[in-house]
């Protein structure tokens, strides 16, 4: 029996962003995992001390690149509600929109990369070649493929046609439908559920136990959903929270899965169900300073982000605080590697969608 | 603070199923030039659609008991603010010794560090162009 | 070993050995644009009264701009291409074109102290009139006063 630590990480082929986890093994088996973040910590957070609260928002959703349009929409919606805005409902369904369409990217993204992770690269490409039409999409309607800068105080700076609407929803529908060839494959290969099943087992309890959220609380059986609140308009849109009770690395594979087809049903009850017709308003004027604080919860793909922002009444805010869910998932991470073998570490630590970025700001 | 009033609340969360959403911190200065200001910690639970908080005003340099008995998760969010707003918070369940972050001036958020540079920028921000 | 003809990617893999790639052959294709996408900024300076709306506005202080010296200059790899400057314009200079910035192969400042992707106008003041040309009544010019 020989105690070695290796440490994992900053750069690892399976890791999208730096992390660093100190190994601590005996013989092939992992006793304890120490975190040390900090790679891409870019003081973001202290970035309010200089720039505006107007300009804020496009620092904000710089903060990662793959979650980026939900930051923007919380930084935004989080100062509506300070300053008491009153957003224009094509406004606020635009953003439901094109925060689903966020998540159908940010999903593909993640699924590409597990089957990198576990050597399967024909799957990942394939991922990957879907996920370009998506970023088409937000290049046509927001003039960006990853940063979008759409959104501001008040509302939204581009609006959609119905026409192109339509045609949105049915290049989605047709993606979804030879996405479910891509499904089939995670869901059936028995490569995949060799490397994948069993592995990494979280339990309920133990989910519980270190708050987990998003896909990895829901494939562990725990149905936590922000989106369940009703806010934003999610309470116009009828869907369920996707839950398997597995609480292994391939539960949540599916729980993303079906979280897919989820969002591209929702995108069209939304573009079923919000106001018709061009030429409609879709942002207020702001005028003014904010002054007071609000704490903002979103359901961003990888689980429930947290925005808090304190304004005091001039131009500058005084606190924007943006915990986002893959910092409240990386307790659940630690726990999940320890007593797991190291050649299984890869796969678990890829399973809890780290975004490094979003969690160092 | 009142560490055995704060922690019984902090205990009835738990064992009433709530989890630890947030820990928070704003560094608020003072108005007088010499007073140095306190420190604004929220802690934030969340059940369902429910969502409540914790709030206390500490001064600098005041200790802070870590919930890391009842939340487990909890240890993360008290590294950080340890880290960046020198808040000294005892009892944490996994200490990692100030090597989470590794910023270039140490705790970045303090009183001191914040004042400087807000006077700072402010200068700058007066002849901008 | 699993049987080849139950794993549910070779339909896939096969289809992928007589179609085309799905990759572009840059930089002889080049993938179009479309028509909001965001790129470069364009300045007119014959129009821009040097309000500085924009240079105060710019997230990432990209834009330098002063009314005394009738001076405007953007750092176009500083630019986040967020379009606030166009927006806030009042006199229509600023334009968003659909083109990527231009790359540059060196980051060193050049001799003459400009980094690259600076790009710099000034428009000088106008020369004042000239006198005007008066007709005398016997139909000759001569210069009044």
């Amino acid at each position: 029996m020989k105690r070695t630590i290796i440490p994992f990480g900053p750069q690892h082929p399976v890791l999208p962003e730096p992390i660093v986890l100190d190994l601590i093994l005996m013989d092939e088996k992992v006793m304890d995992a120490i975190p040390t973040i900090g790679y891409i910590h870019r003081g973001l957070e202290m970035m309010v001390e200089r720039v505006e609260y107007t300009e804020m928002g496009f620092v904000v959703e710089r903060i990662c690149g793959i979650c980026s349009f939900m930051h923007g929409m919380g930084y935004c919606v989080s100062l509506e509600s300070i300053m008491n805005v009153e957003v224009p409902e094509r406004a606020r369904w635009l953003r439901l929109i094109w925060a689903e369409i966020s998540r159908i990217q940010s999903h593909l993204l993640w699924l590409g990369l597990g089957a990198d992770a576990f050597g399967f690269e024909n799957l990942f490409m394939h991922c990957w070649r879907m996920r370009e039409q998506i970023l088409d999409i937000f290049e046509k309607t927001t003039g960006g493929r990853i940063i979008h800068s759409v959104n501001r105080i008040g509302g939204v700076k581009r609006d959609i046609s119905d026409s192109e609407l339509a045609a949105i929803l049915a290049q989605l529908q047709e993606l979804g439908a030879a996405f479910g060839e891509t499904a089939r494959v995670f869901e059936t290969d028995p490569s995949i559920r060799h490397r994948l099943s069993g592995v990494g087992v979280l339990t309920t309890e133990d989910a519980r136990a270190v708050d987990a959220v998003g896909p990895m609380a829901r494939a562990s059986g725990i149905a936590i959903d922000t989106r369940l609140s009703g806010a934003h308009l999610y309470d116009r849109v009828d869907f369920e929270p996707m839950v398997e009770s597995a609480g292994d690395c391939l539960a949540r594979v599916l729980v993303r899965l079906r979280e897919v087809d989820q969002s591209i049903d929702i995108i069209r009850q939304a573009i079923e169900r919000m106001p018709k017709g061009d030429g409609q308003a879709i942002e207020t004027r702001v005028r003014g300073v904010p002054d007071g604080e609000v704490f903002t919860r979103l359901e961003q793909p990888r689980g429930e982000v947290i925005y808090y922002v304190k304004a005091n009444g001039t131009r500058f805010l005084e606190r924007f605080r943006a915990r986002t869910p893959t910092f409240a998932n990386i307790p659940a991470m630690i726990k999940l590697v320890k007593g797991s073998q190291l050649a299984d570490v890869p796969n678990i630590i890829l399973t809890i969608d780290p975004c490094i970025s979003c969690t160092e700001r | 603070m009142d560490r055995a009033a704060f922690l019984a609340r902090v205990e009835e969360y738990h064992r009433a199923g709530w989890r630890l959403a947030l820990i928070n911190v704003t560094t608020v200065l003072s108005t007088e030039a010499d007073m140095p200001g306190v420190f604004e910690i929220a802690w934030a639970f969340a059940r369902g659609g429910g969502f409540e908080t914790i709030r206390e005003q500490i001064e600098p340099g005041a200790t802070v008991p870590s919930i890391s008995e009842f939340f487990g998760a909890a240890f993360l969010y008290e590294n950080e603010i340890r880290e960046l707003f020198g808040i000294n918070v005892t009892g944490i369940g996994v200490d990692l010794k100030g090597q989470l972050y590794k910023t270039a001036t140490r705790v970045p958020f303090s009183h001191a560090a914040v004042k400087a540079r807000l006077e700072a920028t402010r200068a700058a921000a007066v002849k901008h162009s | 070993m699993a049987n080849p003809f139950r794993l549910p990617m070779v339909p896939r893999a096969l289809r992928n050995l007589v179609s085309r790639p799905a990759t572009r052959r840059y930089p002889t294709e080049v993938r179009p644009h479309f028509a909001g996408t965001r790129g470069a900024i364009e300045f007119d300076v014959d129009s821009c009264v040097f309000c500085m709306l924009c240079a105060r506005r710019c997230p990432a202080v990209a834009i330098t701009c002063s009314r005394e010296d009738r001076f405007w200059a953007i750092d176009q790899l500083t630019c986040i291409a967020c379009g606030v400057c166009v927006e806030v314009c009042n006199k229509n200079s600023l334009s968003m074109s659909v083109a990527s910035r231009r790359v540059h192969t060196r980051t060193e400042v050049s001799p003459d102290g400009r980094r690259p992707g600076r790009e710099e106008w000034s428009k000088p003041v106008p020369a004042a009139p000239t006198a005007p040309v008066v007709a005398t009544p016997g139909g000759r010019a001569a210069e009044a006063g």
